[in-house]
Formats: C-alpha cells, structure tokens, sequence
C-alpha cells in the first residue's frame, strides 16, 4: 500500500515538473533527431495507408459512431461483457484504482505461486506501474514487446504508446544490449539486435508461469478479448504460460463483433499505416478439455482509474472514445519538439494531455492542457474524431475556474487559478460589456501608453513587449472613412 | 501477503457496484432508439481473380512467400522448401484433411505429430521444432490475412512457436473482407479458445523504425496456396 502511494505520489511529481523537462529534452539534440525521423515516417506510413480520402472520412465518422453507441451503452455492456466472459471460461474483476488492480493481479499470481511473468505490451500496466509493484513482490517481470524489452533494459518509461523505445536509435540500443545482454556481440545491425532479443526472451517465454497483457478490444456480444500486435510476443503471452492475465481500461468494451473490422482497420492505418497487423488475436476461453495448450486460467481486470470522471461529463466523455493508435503524438508539433518523456505522464502527446488529469487529478497536471499550440492537427487526424483542441481548452477552463465552484467536474478543478489572472480578466469583461467603460478605456490606453512596462514575464522573455498604438483601430478606421468621402466628394 | 483470495473478491465486488453505479446514473432514462444511423463504406466488389492478386500482392508486401501449388504436389513443394531452409523436421496437426500430404511426406522429412501437451514439452517445443505445417479456415483477400482456427489437433502454439510456418490455404475459402467474412459465417454465434488471423512472418520496426522479420513468432510465413 505505502509503496504504492510512493508510485502514485512518483507519477505525481513527474507530471508536475513538466517545465523542467521541457528545457531539458528540449536541449537534447540526439533525442529530437530522433522523434523528428520517427514522427515523418509514422506520417508519412499513415498518408499511405488510405485509398481515398472519402474512404477515410466514411470510416472516421462510422467508427466515432461505433464508439460513442458503446459508450452510450457502457455499463450495460460491461455487464453483458462480464456474463458472456465468466461463460466462456474467463474470471473477471474489476479495480477502481490502480493500487486495487495491481492487489488483484498479484493476488493471482501468488495463488498460482507465480514467480515469472512475461508481459506483452500493456499502457494500462503502465498506468498502474504494475512492474514496480510486482518486482517489490519477488515476481520477475519482463517486458516482451522489443521497445517495451528497451525500455526496461534502460529503466526507463515508454516514450510513445504504440513504439516505446522510439526515443532510442540503433546505437544506443545496441550499448544497452553490450551492458546488459551475456554473450552479446557489440552490433548496430538492426537484425543482429532483434535476434539477440529473440533469443533472451523465447528463453523467458518458455519459462514464464504467468503471462500479462493487455485488450484492444473487448467484445460484449461474444466475451471476447481482441489483441493487435506485430510481434507474436502478444500471442506467447497469452498462450505458453498457465495463467493469462488481461489488463484494460473499461471504455475498451464494444458492443457487437461487427464493429471489430471498421475499428481494426482504422487502428492499424493511423497508427503504422499498415492495412491490419500481423497478428489479430481473439481470445475467448482458457484452455478447454483435451486442448493442448493454452492457459488454464484467464483472468480480465477492469481498470476505472478516473474514466468514470470523464464519462460524466457529455464534452469530457468524448475522451474515453479513444482506440490508442498514437495518430495524435505523431502529428503534434509540441510531441514532436519535447519527445514522450517530458510529459512525465505514462500517456504523453495530445491523448495523454486528455486523460492524464482524469488520472492524476488537475494539481499534479494544471500544464498539460496549456501544452498545445492548438494548430488541430489532432484533432484531424484521430480516427474516432475527438475534438480534441477542444478538450484541450475545456481542461484549460477547469483549471482556472474558481476551486469551490459547483457542480465539481475534474479532480483538482480550479489547480490553475491565479487570482491576479482572474482579476485581469474580470476587469476586461467589465470594460468590454460597457460602451462608456471600453472608450474611456480606449482614451486611456492610447494617451498613457508610454506607461506599458518594458518587462511583462514570460512574454518578454522571448518578445519586446507590446505598446499600444496612438489611435484606436476605430478613430483610425474613421479618419480613413472621412478621407475616402472626402475625395469623392471632390471628384464628383 | 496477508490478503485471502476473499479479500480480493470484496475490493473487486465493491469496485464493481461503485463503478456501475457511477457509470448507471449518467446513461439513466437513455433512449438508445435515438442513437445516430451508422455509416460504413461502400467497398468495390471484386472478381475472383482481383482477390486473388490483391491477397497475394499483400501477403509478398508482408514479406510472407506464397506458393501456388496442388494438394497432389504439396509434399514435394515441402520437401524442396525444407531442403533450401536446412530443415529436417516437421511438426504438423493431425488432421484428417491433409492426411495425404502427411503420408506423402513421411519418406522425406522427420515428421513430429503434436500429438502432446505442451505442458511438459515446452523446452522441446521451442528448442527442437524448426517448422511447423499447419492448415487455416479461410483467408482475407483486403489485407493478405489467414485466418487460423485452432482446436485440439491443431493447439495455438503449433503456429507460434516453431521459427517456420508453412500453411496450407485454400483459393476457395478467399473471402473479400474482414467483415464480410465474419457475418457470412456468423462468428458472433460461435467463437473457439482461439481465433488468429495472420498476414505475414513475426516482425518489429521497434528499433529506429527499421523493419525486421522473426521478432518472437516464425521468422518465416510459407503459404501453400491450393484450388486457384
């Protein structure tokens, strides 16, 4: 429990200092030389990917509908999903926060007297800081996805939610493997070095009692849990190891197996460009009698961590329509520029800007929204069309509202509030709701306008500041007015 | 570890009524009638042929060899490829429905039925089984996909674990799409243990983007096309 708070109280602190790890990734050449050749190439694999661009709108708009009806539907479709799972074999739980997930998953793995886990890619694990708290359990666990495997390896987090280690070139991961891997021959060769990972964990996939992973889909009609992945370390998860356990958020349900294909399909595009990934794996038993293989228990943990926040809100709620195909980092200009880690959230870029403080609370996240330049681009590429510079501009508005105003949307509302700002703002509505107010004001400013200061903050650090002109736009607009009259008046 | 199996079944209990409730007072008095008509694309329809090509086409794309064969000449078809792999051994499913394949090959290569639980054979079965032959039940002609079907004479890690696949697909079984698939055979009625579909050899761009086959599954995908 204590360490726990210690992990929560970590994300905390990480997110909070957001500005420090601006300049710092800012300053680091080698790592934005790499997130700017990883962001051009996912782009450019996204532009490919698409026959026409009515075909993309058409699938947008169908699978934005598709996941608003699941929403719509929610709590009826977890239910509906926990009765057909339960009937198929598969034990479900659910966990409000991430100290109750992280109980139940060890809680299993101790009733099996698990010692070694394999992962397969999971951000919900992330989110829960599962590693941590299982190592502190003597429960190895080891990240089989390659980038997640380099990022452990470099005791670091995922940088981008779909490639982890993005934030890393061959050169680097090839020192990682010289320090850590016995017997590796030093290589930059891309293949040599996904070999030599192969060889270290098929050893631990064939070792491993427990194996974690996470669900891109889970579908309520049939109790069935959908897995999208590249490598195959996805599918040796979920079927070498005796026990399976599954991790997800619960705005992963949908409703039908029908809405499977369109959500695919846009996921695998806008993530990687591909047309469908290597793997489609749909689970939806343990292993059944005279089967050969395959787990003999599969557990899914239901993760809220916040979610219900978002969903009660009809503009928030738009947030949990999320596949998590990283579309929004890979065009994001501020992503691109500052890279995954300074976001000090487990999801970075403009997705995790919107669900980081349903997470963490507005306190520990009051920079995040801010961090946006709202050029959209987000918002026009995300498959399932959340607005999401919208979103962006309501959380800046929930941070600045006054912290005892009612009704109380977000955690930590008003986080961000600074009361001279406040004033400011107050006076200027004041002024601009008065014709009398706003041309006194006007008078004012344009004869006083030698006593702007020199110095304005953060505004001049990088700016001279601004003075206000001598005449208003009006008197200005005016006097050409009078002029033009003028002169045709002197024509005619 | 002082918590009792029961303990986390009362924090999940109670996760799950708070969570519900939470969850149930926002979607109360929904009227789902009202929800928005669904749009979907209106794909072309193809010929026979068109599937075919767009089927292979992907599938090379993924970096899979397709071999458009007989099931009379498929034993042959294996053994050469095996021979160019240095391979001396296969493991397969037994299954009824490629019996004669199955004796065809017995003259030319080692053959291991996974005829055994995995549970005490895993070490055997990662270390000593270079290939594995397997059949599918369908394939998916947009995206180069094959879609395994896996049940107790074909186990899931029959198709996983050994570093070559070859794999037996009928051009009958080509269907044009995903979803058009999925309703004609009704899937939402019935699901096995396992469905995967597979559209190419285990690969990872996790390293500085570069593309690199046999990340954990087979390094190579053999297709052995039949009826075109």
């Amino acid at each position: 429990m204590k360490h726990i708070i210690e992990e929560e109280s970590k994300y905390v602190a990480s997110a909070k200092a957001f500005r420090a790890n601006v300049t710092r990734d800012l300053g680091n050449e080698e790592l934005r030389s790499n997130f700017r050749g990883a962001m051009d190439y996912l782009m450019d694999k996204r532009k490919g990917a698409f026959s026409s661009e009515d075909e993309l709108e058409v699938l947008r708009e169908q699978c934005k509908l598709i996941k608003q009806r699941c929403l719509a539907k929610l709590p009826h479709l977890l239910e509906q999903l926990e009765g057909n799972l339960e009937k198929n074999g598969i034990k479900v739980h659910w966990a409000e926060t991430i100290t109750e997930a992280n109980e139940i998953i060890a809680q299993l793995i101790a009733q099996k007297k698990g010692k070694s886990v394999v992962k397969g890619k999971s951000m919900v694990s992330e989110e829960t800081a599962l590693n941590d708290y299982l190592e502190e359990r003597n429960v190895e666990c080891l990240e089989s996805d390659m980038g997640e495997y380099i990022v452990q390896l470099a005791k670091e987090h995922p940088s981008h939610i779909i490639m982890p280690a993005i934030h890393q070139n061959k050169k680097q991961v090839a020192k990682l493997f010289a320090d850590n891997i016995d017997g590796f021959e030093y290589s930059t060769d891309v293949d040599t070095l996904i070999q030599q990972g192969r060889e270290v964990l098929r050893n631990k996939f064939c070792q491993a009692d427990v194996g974690i992973s996470g669900v891109n889909f889970a579908v309520a009609e049939t109790g069935t849990l959908c897995l999208v992945e590249n490598e195959g370390n996805g599918r040796m998860c979920t079927t070498i190891p005796d026990l399976h356990i599954a991790i997800t958020g619960i705005e992963k349900v949908i409703e039908h197996l029908a809405d499977v294909p369109p959500l695919l399909s846009l996921l695998t595009r806008s993530a990687t460009g591909q047309a469908i990934s290597t793997y489609f794996n749909m689970i939806s038993s343990p292993r059944k009698l005279g089967e050969k293989d395959g787990p003999e228990e599969v557990h899914l943990v239901l993760l809220d961590n916040g979610r219900s926040q978002a969903f009660a809100d009809e503009e928030l709620k738009q947030t949990l329509q999320c596949i998590r195909c990283g579309a929004c980092m890979n065009h994001c200009p501020v992503y691109t520029r500052i890279g995954g880690h300074a976001y000090g959230t487990v999801y970075p870029g403009p997705i995790g800007k919107m669900i980081s403080p349903h997470m963490l609370g507005l306190e520990a996240t009051t920079n995040l929204p801010t961090a946006s330049t709202l050029c959209g681009a987000c918002g026009e590429v995300c498959p399932v069309k959340i607005p999401i510079p919208k979103i962006l501009l309501r959380l800046r508005q929930e941070s600045v509202k006054p912290k005892s105003q009612q009704p109380q949307v977000m955690k930590g509302q008003g986080a961000g509030r600074n009361n001279v700002e406040a004033l400011i703002w107050k006076v200027w509505a004041q002024v601009h709701k008065s014709p009398t107010m706003y041309a006194l004001s006007m008078w004012g400013l344009t004869r006083f306008r030698f006593l702007m200061p020199k110095k304005l903050g953060g505004w001049t650090s990088v700016r001279t500041a601004p003075k206000p002109a001598a005449t208003t736009l009006h008197q200005r607009i005016n006097a050409k007015q009078k002029k033009t009259q003028q002169s045709q008046q002197e024509r005619g | 570890m002082t918590n009792t199996k029961a303990d986390i079944k009362a924090v999940s209990n109670t996760a799950r009524g708070n969570i519900l409730a939470k969850l149930k007072a926002e979607v109360n008095g929904a009227d789902y009638k009202k929800l928005p008509e669904e749009v979907s694309f209106n794909y072309p329809k193809f010929s026979r042929e068109e599937n075919l090509a767009q089927f292979i086409s992907e599938l090379e794309k993924n970096h899979a060899q397709v071999i458009k064969t007989t099931k009379e000449n498929m034993a042959e078809v294996i053994s050469e490829q095996l021979k160019v792999l240095n391979i001396t051994k296969l493991l397969y499913g037994e299954n009824d429905s490629h019996r004669e394949v199955i004796n065809a090959l017995d003259s030319k290569v080692d053959l291991q039925a996974y005829d055994f639980s995995i549970d005490n054979n895993k070490e055997m079965l990662f270390n000593e089984c270079p290939a594995a032959l397997s059949t599918s039940r369908c394939s998916i002609a947009a995206t180069g996909s094959i879609v395994l079907w896996p049940d107790e004479n074909e186990p899931r890690s029959l198709t996983l674990v050994p570093p070559v696949h070859l794999v037996i697909v009928d051009a009958n079984e080509l269907h044009a799409d995903f979803a058009s698939l999925m309703t004609s055979q009704q899937w939402q009625d019935k699901l096995p243990t396992n469905v995967v579909l597979v559209s190419g050899p285990s690969k990872t761009a996790d390293i500085q983007q570069t593309l690199a086959y046999g990340a954990h599954g087979p390094k190579a995908l053999i297709v052995l096309l039949i009826n075109i």
